[in-house]
C-alpha cells in the first residue's frame, strides 16, 4: 500500500471506531462526522445550508451578447421612446420572412421594454405578438391538441401574457385575434387570455382606496393627493403654507421646501379644546407609499388626556325648543345582538393635523406650525415637542387601552426627543 | 420548548416546489389543469391592482408545511441552551395539554360554555398585547429561495399592536430557475393540542374577517388554509385582497369570508368553490407587490364577526368558457 492509501485507511480507521488516534497525517479538522473507509479525502461541508447564500453583490453578471440586441440600441439622439421600440420590432419582421429565432427576439424585446416605457401600452404588445407567424402553430389534429403543439412558442405567448398581466394592460379583441390566428382556440396562451378576461376585470376595482396609475409629478400636486388619500373626513381642508420656488429662479436663497397641510373642522374643534398645559408633539417622518413612490409626512399629535380630565359637554335642556338635541330612544335590537369585540382597542391621542413638507427638519416644520397658527389661535399657548425621528420607523406613539391609566413617561424609542419647548410670541 | 419540539420533528427539510406538472388530459379537450412545467419561470405574486391573479406560493405553502421554518420572531429572543430544562418544560407542557383538553371537553367547545359560543356574534381570534401573542405566528420572506427580502415581527411600543416591518426586494436568486421574486409573509402557527394533534378553528357561526391595522399604503393579501389532517388540501389556499390605506389613523378592515377566492400552488383555480370555514387552520398575509422598498403593518388584533347585512354566498361565479365540463 502507498503511503497515501495507509493514511486514508488509517483515518477512516480512526474515526469508524471512534479512535483516539487522530493523526495529524493530513491535518484534517477534527469537527467531522464519522465517514466509511471509501470517502473521498476531500473536506466538504456537513452543515446543511438552511438558506441558499444569496450571491455577492459586487460580482457584475457577465454580459452575455444577444442575437438581434443592436436593433434595440437608442437612436442618434439616444431617446428611448415607443417610435424606437417599434422601429426595432419592425425591422425584425423585415428580415427576413421566416423569422428564425422569433421566440428569442420576443423574450428580449420583452426585457427591453421597460427601457423604452412602452409596458404598458397595449399597441405594442399586439404589435409583439404579431411577430409570431400565423396559422403555423395551430394544432390540426386531436393528436396535436393533446400534446402540446409548438411548446417554446407557446411558452413565449404565455409570457407576453403574463408580463401584460404584470403592468396591469388589459387585452382586447385585437389580442384575443392574434392569439386565435397564431396558437389556435385550444391553446394555453388561449386559456391564459380567458382567465386575464376573466380574473382581471373581476379584481379591477376592489381598491377602495385607489390610487391613479399617473402619479403627478409635482411634488406639491403629490403632497395634496396623498394628503387627501390619508385623510377619510371629506371636509377637512388643504392648505399650501409655502410653495417652492421655481426652478428657473435664480435666487440665492436657500432652497424653500414646500409645505403642504391637512385639517378636518373635527380636528380644528379639537384642537380648540385643547389643554395649553399640556404639549403636543410633532412626529415624523413616516412613510406613505402610493403605487411604487414613497413620501413622506408628519402629524402633529397630543395624548390622550387623563380619564378624570375628560369632561362631557352637557348640553341644557332648552338649549334648542324646535327640536330635541339628544334623542334617548333605544331602537336598537334585542339584548341578544352584541356585534362588539370583547377587546378594548388600541386608543391613542387624538391627531390634529397632518403636513407634507419637501425637508424633515425643524426649520420647515417650524414653518408649518406657524401657518396652522392662523387657523387655530389656541395653538400660540401650546408648547409644541418636535419628535423627529432620524430613522422613518414605525409610528412612535404614547397609547393606552380605554379604562387604563396612561403611562407617566413619554415612551422614548428610537426618536430624538428634542424638548425644544417652542412659546409662540 | 419550541426547539425540542423543532428537533424532534426533524426541522429544516427543503422542499422543491415547483415539480414540473406539464398535467394533460388526453381525453378533454380544454380541460387544462395548471399548467407549469419546469422550464417555465418561478410564479411571482402581483401587487398591482389590476393584476394580481397568482402569487408566490412558494414561501407561503413552505411556510405553512414546515411550522418550523425560518422564523425571526423577535430580534431580542436569546434561545436557551440547557437540554434538561427543555426536556423538563416540554414533558410538562404535554401533560398541561391533556389537562386543559379534558377539562375543555367537560365544559364545551374550546373550553367555553356552549350557551356563550353560540350566541357569540364577534370573536377575538388573535390579539397582540404581550410577547408570548407574537409567539403564535412566523414569518418567511424570499431569503429561503435566495431572495433578498427581510421581514421582522416585534411588539409596537406600549405593547399594545404587533409592527411588521422589513424590507422588500424583488432581485431575483441567481439560481437558473427563477426569474421573479419579492415577497414577505406573516403566517399563524397551527395550534397544537392534546398529544401533538392540529387544532383548526371553527368559524362557522361567523362570516366575515375583521382586521384592525395601519399599514403604509401597501396591498397586503389575506391567506386563509383549512385543516388538512383527513383531506389533502396541501396546497390550496383561499385569499383575498387587503388594501391598506396609510396614514396615523387606524383602519378597520371587513373581509367576508365569501369574497375569498380559491387558489393551488400559486395560481387560480379555474372552478371556484366558497371557502368553508368549520375547519381553518391557519391564517396568512403576504406582501408581494414588486416594489421594491421598506414597509410596516401595525396590527392591533384579528377578529371575525357576523354581518347580518352581508347575504352574499358567493362571489365569483364559474365561466362556462374555462369550464365546460361544469355546463354540460
Amino acid at each position: 500500500m502507498s503511503w497515501v492509501q495507509v493514511s486514508l485507511l488509517a483515518r477512516g480507521l480512526s474515526r469508524r471506531w471512534g479512535g483516539i488516534c487522530r493523526t495529524a497525517l493530513l491535518g484534517a479538522p477534527t469537527a467531522q462526522a464519522p465517514r466509511g473507509l471509501h470517502c473521498s479525502a476531500v473536506i466538504h461541508k456537513d452543515d446543511v445550508w438552511l438558506v441558499p447564500r444569496p450571491p455577492e453583490p459586487q460580482k457584475k453578471p457577465i454580459k452575455v451578447p444577444v442575437l438581434h440586441e443592436e436593433l434595440f440600441t437608442p437612436s442618434a439622439n439616444g431617446e428611448q421612446d415607443k417610435a424606437g421600440f417599434l422601429r426595432a420590432v419592425r425591422s425584425f419582421g423585415e428580415q427576413s420572412v421566416r423569422k428564425r429565432g422569433h421566440v428569442d427576439f420576443i423574450y428580449l424585446a420583452l426585457r427591453k421594454m421597460p427601457e423604452f416605457g412602452v409596458e404598458r401600452d397595449l399597441s405594442v404588445y399586439n404589435l409583439l405578438l404579431d411577430v409570431f407567424p400565423k396559422e403555423v402553430f395551430r394544432p390540426r389534429n386531436i393528436i396535436q391538441r393533446i400534446f402540446v403543439h409548438y411548446p417554446r412558442q407557446q411558452e413565449c405567448g404565455i409570457a407576453v401574457l403574463e408580463q401584460m398581466e404584470r403592468h396591469g394592460v388589459m387585452p382586447n379583441t385585437e389580442t384575443e385575434f392574434l392569439l386565435t390566428q397564431i396558437f389556435g382556440r385550444i391553446s394555453y396562451p388561449m386559456l391564459k387570455f380567458l382567465r386575464m378576461k376573466l380574473w382581471l376585470t373581476r379584481f379591477k376595482n376592489i381598491n377602495p382606496y385607489p390610487v391613479p396609475r399617473d402619479l403627478p409629478q409635482d411634488p406639491l400636486d403629490l403632497a395634496k393627493l396623498s394628503l387627501r388619500h390619508m385623510e377619510p373626513d371629506l371636509s377637512a381642508k388643504v392648505t399650501v403654507y409655502q410653495m417652492s420656488l421655481p426652478r428657473d429662479s435664480t435666487g440665492t436663497d436657500a432652497t424653500q421646501p414646500h409645505i403642504v397641510g391637512i385639517q378636518s373642522p373635527d380636528q380644528q374643534a379639537a384642537l380648540a379644546r385643547h389643554n395649553p398645559s399640556k404639549p403636543v408633539y410633532v412626529e415624523g417622518p413616516f412613510p406613505l407609499w402610493l403605487r411604487n413612490t414613497c413620501v413622506y409626512y408628519h402629524i402633529l399629535r397630543a395624548d390622550l388626556p387623563l380619564p378624570e380630565e375628560e369632561e362631557v359637554e352637557e348640553i341644557p335642556e332648552e338649549w334648542n325648543l324646535y327640536y330635541p338635541m339628544k334623542l334617548d330612544l333605544e331602537y336598537s335590537r334585542g339584548a341578544w345582538d352584541n356585534y362588539e369585540f370583547d377587546l378594548d382597542e388600541v386608543t391613542e391621542g387624538p391627531v390634529f393635523a397632518m403636513c407634507m413638507a419637501g425637508a424633515h427638519d425643524q426649520a420647515t416644520l417650524v414653518k408649518w406650525i406657524q401657518g396652522l397658527q392662523e387657523t387655530n389661535p389656541t395653538l400660540a399657548q401650546v408648547p409644541v415637542i418636535f419628535r423627529l425621528a432620524r430613522s422613518t420607523g414605525e409610528l412612535l406613539t404614547t397609547s393606552r387601552l380605554e379604562g387604563q391609566s396612561p403611562p407617566h413617561s413619554p415612551p422614548k424609542g428610537q426618536e430624538e426627543d428634542e424638548a425644544l419647548e417652542e412659546q409662540q410670541r | 420548548m419550541a426547539s425540542i419540539h423543532k428537533l424532534l420533528t426533524g426541522t429544516y427539510i427543503h422542499r422543491n416546489f415547483l415539480k414540473p406538472r406539464a398535467a394533460l388530459h388526453p381525453f378533454m379537450g380544454v380541460q387544462f389543469v395548471d399548467y407549469s412545467s419546469g422550464s417555465l419561470q418561478k410564479q411571482v405574486a402581483p401587487g398591482d391592482r389590476a393584476s394580481q391573479q397568482r402569487k408566490t406560493e412558494e414561501g407561503v405553502q413552505e411556510g405553512h408545511h414546515k411550522e418550523s421554518a425560518l422564523d425571526v420572531a423577535s430580534l431580542d429572543q436569546r434561545p436557551e441552551v440547557s437540554f434538561d430544562k427543555a426536556i423538563r418544560d416540554e414533558a410538562l407542557e404535554h401533560v398541561r395539554r391533556l389537562k386543559d383538553g379534558i377539562v375543555a371537553h367537560c365544559i364545551g367547545p374550546e373550553g367555553r360554555p356552549m350557551q356563550e359560543v353560540i350566541m357569540e356574534q364577534a370573536r377575538v381570534i388573535w390579539k397582540f398585547r404581550e410577547k408570548e401573542d407574537l409567539e403564535k405566528w412566523m414569518v418567511t420572506s424570499d431569503k429561503t429561495i435566495g431572495g433578498r427580502s427581510e421581514i421582522f415581527l416585534k411588539m409596537a411600543k406600549n405593547n399594545q399592536s404587533a409592527l411588521l416591518y422589513g424590507t422588500l426586494s424583488s432581485e431575483a436568486p441567481q439560481d437558473g430557475n427563477s426569474s421573479q421574486s419579492g415577497y414577505c409573509a406573516m403566517i399563524s402557527r397551527i395550534r397544537r393540542g392534546v398529544f401533538e394533534r392540529k387544532l383548526s378553528y371553527d368559524w362557522s357561526l361567523f362570516n366575515t374577517l375583521y382586521l384592525r391595522v395601519r399599514g403604509d399604503g401597501r396591498p397586503w393579501m389575506v391567506n386563509i388554509k383549512q385543516d388538512t389532517d383527513f383531506l389533502q388540501k396541501k396546497n390550496q389556499i383561499y385569499s383575498y385582497f387587503m388594501f391598506t390605506r396609510g396614514g396615523p389613523y387606524w383602519q378597520e378592515i371587513k373581509i367576508p369570508f365569501s369574497k375569498f377566492f380559491l387558489s393551488s400552488q400559486g395560481r387560480i383555480r379555474d372552478v371556484q368553490s366558497p371557502l368553508v370555514v368549520d375547519k381553518i387552520s391557519s391564517i396568512g398575509f403576504t406582501l408581494a407587490d414588486k416594489v421594491d422598498g421598506p414597509f410596516f403593518l401595525e396590527i392591533d388584533f384579528i377578529g371575525v364577526f357576523n354581518d347580518p347585512a352581508h347575504t352574499e354566498e358567493f362571489a365569483y361565479e364559474n365561466s362556462p368558457a374555462l369550464n365546460p365540463g361544469l355546463f354540460k
